[in-house]
């Protein structure tokens, strides 16, 4: 018995969606590199469904890669955290408005 | 005392609306759509080898899949890079002093300021 | 053809000594000897020989329009624009003048200026030699636009020399009125110059594709050009009146004379040479050079001949009242200059060159002539603080009478020849059916009687009597290089009338009507026909329905020879004796309105501030309220709406997510409409 396309799919936008609210409702960075992970395994998951879906192993390989690309985000994430805590003392987004208008 | 993360309820959750909604249109979305029937693997395929060959574009795989060793060349010098960056942006000066990136629109730099701003709200 | 080749160098020597006087006051203001004057006279006289030389050349029959430069292409059918020479008897007799006059204006210079210890020497030969350059440039102009360029060239130079001593109050300002004044003129002749190029596409002088060419072509319907929806005759009349503006400015005839009289602020072989050879002679000299085009134009003609007869009237009464020597000489240009766009205007090209040249000649004479009297009266000009200046200054005196005999028009003196063939003209073609040559004739008749009376009045003055002064009692004496030009120019004055002695050829058979011959023949060169008096004659003849009657030139040249006389005569009678007096006193309120010139500057005064300023301020209203107020407004409302705007950068990141956000699901929301949700 075959689970139906649009179950994955609903998974796949409800785990992004809630990225996306983590995103929009916290003031602290580290909580949006992790919310920004959860968006990107989203988008994991829909490669690796459709990659059954279409029987061929491209969507799995290229979720690899978004692992690897969500490692280097990470990697980028955590320095520009190290430097907002040094520039504002602290890790909280909306301190740092210096670059509006 | 650790701090750890405490859900608390407020207007700042008002933003988090922005994603339920576009959860909501989502779902229609993905709800008014009809979709193929899956197509599956092969029940005897080796799939994790499959995965392996086309990461390096070697022929022979059970299942097909597109060539990708150019981009894992691509990503394995952006991981290189993005350790050389996250490196960069964590040192710290020597003398203690801040680091090297100036986060601040170059406001202390020149000793600009928002005053000229002020007056416009 | 040889001296074709080196025909460049008659305008680039000037030009040279220009470069080298500049360079020298910049950086080393006294390593040039006499301030700058030696390359002067050595570049004006090596100008001076090669002109000669290329004279000889043309004598022989020699004829050249070559392009030197072109500067501009043009694409497509957009003419080219090129610097060219034209050498013809025209050009090289111009050349000549020219060049004779400006050597002998630099070295009455080393007189006028070096012994007078003026200081900023370097500057003045600099300008001296840029001016005879840029005159040099024009006469060799092989086009119209390069005309343009060097008669512009030598506006400038007269501002430049006009207000070389620019730290007194009047000639910075009599400058400022001879540049902008002529410009006035200069703009329509632009305008003109523009015209030419979109009429013919060529606005070249000479052979077969020039505009004169074209234009007569034209007008027998063997070529079509473009006339922007006029009549051929009227919109070549409209060229012809535009170019005219040019020359009216340049050669200071009425309404735009009253720029030359402030002119005399500036030093004396400035003024000799602005008068004589250069600047003002380059208006009617633009006229002869395209003769052929205004021959075709009996409306321009008719126009030209009634402002050269009226400005001689005019001018001369002006000058029957001045005090200063250097103001009736001033108006005597006026007259006379007159006097050649009446030649020009009543078809005597030939006269109105003849006039052009002994003009040139004994103007520059008299002009240095009264240089070397005011060099003598310690620069005081009032002719009456002089007299008696004949017993002291014989050489000076002697050589003035001669430019003065001239100028009157008293026989054998060159003036006499060129003004009464002048006249002779004027009056065969206006009794030859074109009567209204004849006002303008009478008018130049008239003008004769009063030249006669000022020019005496001033010799008189100046020369016989009694001192007034003590300053005319013990004069400055002058060196030779005031002399020199002044016996040079004396000869000059005297005798080149016997080139064209029309009335003595038509009594005795000879000798020859050389300047006569010497325009009149295309030197077996069919691309130069159209440049010749035979060939302006059949023009005038045919287009401008000029005629002539058979008449003989003694009894008219008798008649204006009795006029000069009688007006010299007058000017004897009433200042001849040791104490003259001022008579000019009895004329009361005419005497006024004369010494005030016919109040023209008061009425152009008042043009501008009554029409002009008025005209201007709405103009600058408009300006300012509604152009400005339309960019202003665009401006202010970008300025607002940026500035409101830019209060979505809050700089909070999680504002920006939530922009994302919406935008993504007012994206999701858009294609699902459009794909059906709620059909």
């Amino acid at each position: 018995m075959a689970v139906p396309p649009s179950y994955y799919l609903l998974l796949s936008a409800a785990l992004f969606c809630i990225g996306v609210a983590g995103v929009l409702t916290r003031r602290n960075a580290l909580l949006f590199l992790m919310s920004i992970e959860l968006m990107l395994n989203a988008a994991n998951v829909n490669f690796v469904y459709f990659s059954q879906f279409w029987g061929n192993v491209t969507g799995q390989t290229f979720s690899l890669f978004v692992i690897a690309l969500a490692a280097a985000e990470v990697a980028i994430g955590i320095g520009i955290i190290l430097v907002l805590y040094r520039n504002f003392d602290g890790v909280d987004v909306t301190e740092a408005t210096t670059m509006r208008w | 005392m650790t701090s750890r993360p405490r859900s608390k309820i407020g207007s700042h959750l008002l933003p988090g609306l922005a994603a339920v909604a576009l959860f909501a249109v989502i779902t229609a979305a993905v709800l008014t759509s009809s979709f193929g029937s899956t197509q599956g693997f092969p029940a005897d395929a080796n799939i994790v080898a499959s995965v392996g060959r086309a990461m390096f574009g070697i022929p022979g795989a059970d299942v097909t899949g597109e060539s990708f060793l150019v981009a894992f060349i691509l990503i394995a010098l952006a991981l290189d890079a993005a350790l050389d960056g996250s490196l960069l942006l964590a040192k710290r000066e020597e003398d203690g002093s801040t680091v090297t990136l100036l986060a601040d629109g170059g406001r202390r730099l020149f000793g600009r300021d928002d005053a000229d701003e002020e007056g416009e709200d | 053809m040889a001296a074709f080749d080196f025909a460049p160098l008659i305008v680039l020597l000037p030009f040279t000594s220009f470069f080298v006087a500049v360079a020298a006051a910049i950086w080393r203001p006294n390593i040039l000897p006499k301030g700058g004057a030696l390359p002067g006279i050595a570049a004006t006289a090596g100008s001076l020989l090669v002109s000669l030389w290329v004279a000889v050349e043309v004598l022989g029959g020699g004829r050249t329009a070559e392009t030197v430069y072109v500067w501009s292409t043009g694409v497509g059918d957009a003419p080219e624009l090129v610097f060219s020479l034209l050498l013809d008897p025209l050009s090289a007799l111009m050349l000549l003048i020219v060049s004779l006059v400006a050597t002998l204006v630099h070295v009455f210079s080393l007189g006028y200026m070096n012994d007078e210890d003026e200081t900023g020497l370097p500057r003045y030969y600099a300008g001296l030699g840029l001016f005879t350059a840029s005159m040099l440039g024009f006469v060799v102009a092989g086009n119209l636009l390069m005309a343009f360029i060097f008669f512009e060239l030598v506006g400038l130079c007269s501002y430049l020399l006009i207000g070389f001593w620019f730290r007194e109050a009047g000639p910075p300002s009599a400058a400022k009125k001879a540049f902008l004044v002529t410009r006035f003129g200069d703009y329509f002749f632009l305008v003109g110059v523009a015209g030419v190029f979109a009429t013919f596409g060529s606005a070249a002088f000479a052979g077969p594709e020039s505009f004169p060419a074209v234009a007569e072509a034209a007008l027998t319907g063997e070529a079509s050009v473009r006339t922007f929806g006029f009549g051929t005759q009227t919109w070549f009349s409209v060229l012809g009146f535009l170019i005219l503006g040019g020359v009216v400015g340049k050669s200071a005839q009425y309404p735009l004379h009253t720029w030359l009289p402030d002119a005399m602020e500036g030093p004396t072989p400035v003024s000799a040479l602005i008068h004589a050879a250069t600047m003002v002679a380059a208006g009617v000299y633009l006229i002869a050079r395209i003769y052929g085009f205004y021959a075709l134009l009996p409306t321009v003609l008719a126009a030209i001949a009634l402002v050269g007869g009226f400005t001689a009237l005019f001018a001369a009464t002006m000058g029957l009242v001045k005090r200063e020597i250097k103001q009736v000489l001033a108006y005597s240009t006026i007259s006379q200059y007159g006097y050649m766009m009446l030649g020009l205007g009543a078809g005597g090209y030939v006269a109105a060159t003849f006039h052009l040249m002994t003009h040139a000649f004994f103007k520059a004479l008299l002009f240095l002539g009264a240089g070397s009297v005011i060099i003598a009266m310690h620069h005081n000009e009032d002719m009456w603080d002089m007299g008696g200046l004949r017993k002291r200054m014989p050489v000076t005196y002697v050589t003035f009478l001669a430019g003065s005999l001239a100028l009157a028009g008293i026989v054998p003196f060159a003036g006499f020849w060129s003004k009464d063939e002048v006249l002779y003209e004027a009056l065969v073609h206006g009794l030859g059916g074109s009567p209204i040559l004849l006002a303008a004739y009478g008018m130049g008749l008239v003008a004769v009687l009063f030249t006669g009376f000022y020019t005496f009045r001033m010799v008189l003055l100046t020369f016989h009597g009694d001192p007034r002064t003590e300053l005319a009692r013990n004069p400055h004496g002058v060196g030779w290089n005031v002399k020199a030009p002044l016996v040079v120019l004396g000869v000059l004055a005297t005798t080149a009338g016997f080139l064209n002695m029309v009335p003595v050829h038509e009594l005795l058979g000879f000798p020859p009507e050389y300047l006569h011959d010497w325009l009149a023949h295309d030197g077996g060169r069919s691309a130069f026909a159209g440049l010749t008096s035979e060939h302006y004659g059949e023009l005038l003849h045919d287009w401008a329905g000029y005629s002539t009657v058979e008449l003989s030139a003694i009894l008219p040249g008798l008649v204006s020879l009795g006029l000069a006389l009688l007006g010299a005569g007058g000017a004897y009678a009433l200042y001849a004796g040791d104490d003259p007096e001022e008579h000019t006193e009895k004329l009361g309120a005419a005497k006024t309105v004369l010494y005030n010139n016919y109040y023209q500057d008061e009425y152009q005064v008042w043009l501008t501030d009554s029409v002009v300023k008025p005209l201007s301020r709405t103009m600058d209203t408009f300006d300012q309220g509604v152009v400005d107020g339309t960019v202003n407004t665009v401006s202010s409302v970008s300025l607002f709406s940026g500035r409101r705007l830019r209060r979505i950068q809050t700089g909070v990141v999680s504002n920006y997510a939530v922009l994302l956000t919406l935008g993504l699901t007012a994206l999701v929301l858009v294609v699902g409409v459009l794909g059906g949700w709620f059909a």
